[in-house]
C-alpha cells in the first residue's frame, strides 16, 4: 500500500530526485473518465521501494506503478494511456478509445548523467562539448596542467588537474556516470580503467585500435579484474560511422552513449540508410 | 534538459505556504521547441521558473496558468506551433499538449 504523503512530502522528493537521486518515476494523472481517477493525482515510485503518494489504489494504481518502475532505467518521460482497470492502450486505440482512457504522465526524475572524461586532448575537448550540448555534467581529468586548463574547455564542465589513479579513486561513479577513457597514451588507459570498471558506471568506453585495447583488457584480466566488468567495456570505443576528426570521434562516442542509455538499433532510420550501412563503410573511411 | 530549477522553486513556494501553477509539457507531435517533461512554473504575482519553449506558446500557456492559480482546476492546453504567426516563417511546426495544475502544499 503506498503511504499517505502530503503534497511537501512529494516536493522534497522530487526535489531530492532531481539533485542527488537515486531516480525516482514521477505519474501524473493527466485525464480520466469520471469516477476512474482524480485529474493531477500524483504517486512517485523508487526503484525498489513502495510508492509514495496514491492515484487511486487499485488495479490502476499497481499497473502504473509498475510501468513507472520499469521506466527508470529507460529514463523515460512519457504520456501512457491505460484502461481504468489498468491495461496499456498502445498508439491509435488510444486515440479512438479517447473518452474511455485514463492518461498519465510518467517522468523519470534523476539528476543529469554525468560525464568523466580521462583525457584533456582534442579528442577529450571534444567530447567534453558534445557532452555538454546534450545537457551532461562534463567533468575533465588531466595530469598536465596545459591540458587540464579551463581555458581550453569554453563550455559548462568541471576541469580536475591531478594524478589520474589518485582522481579516480576519490570521483563518485554510479549508474549515471558516463566515462570515457581517452587520455595519451594505453598505460594511462590501462590504470584509469582499473580504477573504474568495477565500480558499475552507467558507461565505461576506453579509445584505441583493437590490438592496443584488447592487451589492455588482458592486462587487467590477468591482474584478477573481474570479467563481466571487462565485458562491458566498450572499446574500440564509440558507433562505426566512419568518423575521422576529433569532433567526428565525439559524435559517435556520445552516440554510443545515447545508444546505452536510451536503447536503439544503431542504424539509419531510412531503408536507404540501412542497405548502405549493410554494404559496409564508403572508401576512405579509417580503418578501427 | 533537468528541472531542478523547477523543483527548487516548488519546494520553497510550499515552504513559504504560497500556491503555485505547474505547467509541464505532457506530448509532443511534430518539432516542438521543448520535449515532453518541459516545466515552468508560475507564481501568484506572475513570476516564472523554467521554461516551455518561449514564444506564444509560452504566453497562452502563462495566461492559463494564472486562470489554474485562481480557479484550482486542472487543464490541457494545446499549443499549435503549426499556425504561421505575423507572416513570419513558421519555426517549429509541432504541436504541444501541456497539462497545467495549481499545487499548494
Amino acid at each position: 500500500m503506498p503511504s499517505p504523503a502530503t503534497p511537501a512530502d512529494l516536493a522534497a522528493a522530487l526535489l531530492r530526485a532531481a539533485r542527488d537521486g537515486p531516480a525516482l518515476a514521477s505519474c501524473t494523472v493527466l485525464s480520466a473518465p469520471v469516477g476512474a481517477a482524480v485529474i493531477g493525482a500524483k504517486m512517485l515510485v523508487p526503484a525498489d521501494a513502495p510508492p509514495l503518494g496514491s492515484i487511486g489504489g487499485g488495479a490502476l494504481e499497481a499497473a502504473v506503478a509498475e510501468r513507472a518502475r520499469a521506466a527508470i532505467p529507460q529514463h523515460l518521460v512519457a504520456t501512457i494511456a491505460f484502461t481504468p482497470d489498468g491495461e496499456i492502450v498502445e498508439g491509435r486505440r488510444a486515440i479512438e478509445a479517447a473518452q474511455a482512457i485514463v492518461e498519465i504522465l510518467i517522468e523519470v526524475v534523476e539528476p543529469a548523467a554525468t560525464l568523466l572524461v580521462v583525457g584533456g586532448g582534442h579528442v577529450g575537448r571534444a567530447v567534453g562539448e558534445v557532452g555538454a550540448i546534450l545537457g551532461m555534467d562534463v567533468v575533465l581529468l588531466d595530469d598536465r596542467e596545459d591540458y587540464a586548463n579551463p581555458e581550453r574547455f569554453p563550455y559548462p564542465c568541471r576541469v580536475i588537474c591531478g594524478d589520474f589513479a589518485e582522481e579516480l579513486e576519490r570521483f563518485p561513479i554510479n549508474a549515471n556516470t558516463y566515462i570515457v577513457l581517452v587520455s595519451r597514451g594505453h598505460l594511462v588507459d590501462e590504470l584509469s580503467l582499473r580504477q573504474v570498471a568495477e565500480r558499475g558506471p552507467g558507461y565505461v568506453g576506453m579509445i584505441g585500435s583493437k590490438r592496443r585495447t584488447r592487451t589492455v583488457l588482458q592486462h587487467l584480466a590477468e591482474d584478477g579484474v573481474d570479467p563481466d566488468a571487462l565485458e562491458r567495456v566498450f572499446t574500440p570505443i564509440g558507433l562505426d560511422i566512419g568518423a575521422e576528426t576529433p569532433e567526428e570521434i565525439a559524435v559517435s562516442v556520445l552516440g554510443e552513449i545515447i545508444l546505452v542509455r536510451r536503447g536503439g538499433g544503431a542504424l539509419p532510420m531510412s531503408a536507404r540508410g540501412r542497405e548502405l550501412a549493410a554494404r559496409g563503410r564508403p572508401q576512405g573511411a579509417a580503418a578501427g | 534538459m533537468p528541472n531542478d530549477e523547477v523543483y527548487e522553486a516548488l519546494a520553497a513556494a510550499f515552504e513559504a505556504s504560497r500556491p503555485v501553477a505547474l505547467a509541464t509539457v505532457a506530448q509532443t507531435l511534430g518539432s516542438t521547441p521543448r520535449k515532453t517533461g518541459a516545466k515552468m512554473l508560475v507564481r501568484e504575482d506572475g513570476s516564472f521558473v523554467g521554461t516551455i519553449g518561449g514564444g506564444c506558446g509560452e504566453a497562452e500557456v502563462w495566461q492559463e496558468a494564472m486562470e489554474a492559480l485562481e480557479e484550482g482546476d486542472p487543464r490541457i492546453v494545446t499549443v499549435d506551433l503549426t499556425e504561421p504567426t505575423d507572416g513570419e516563417d513558421k519555426i517549429c511546426g509541432g504541436i504541444m499538449r501541456i497539462f497545467v495544475e495549481r499545487l499548494e502544499a
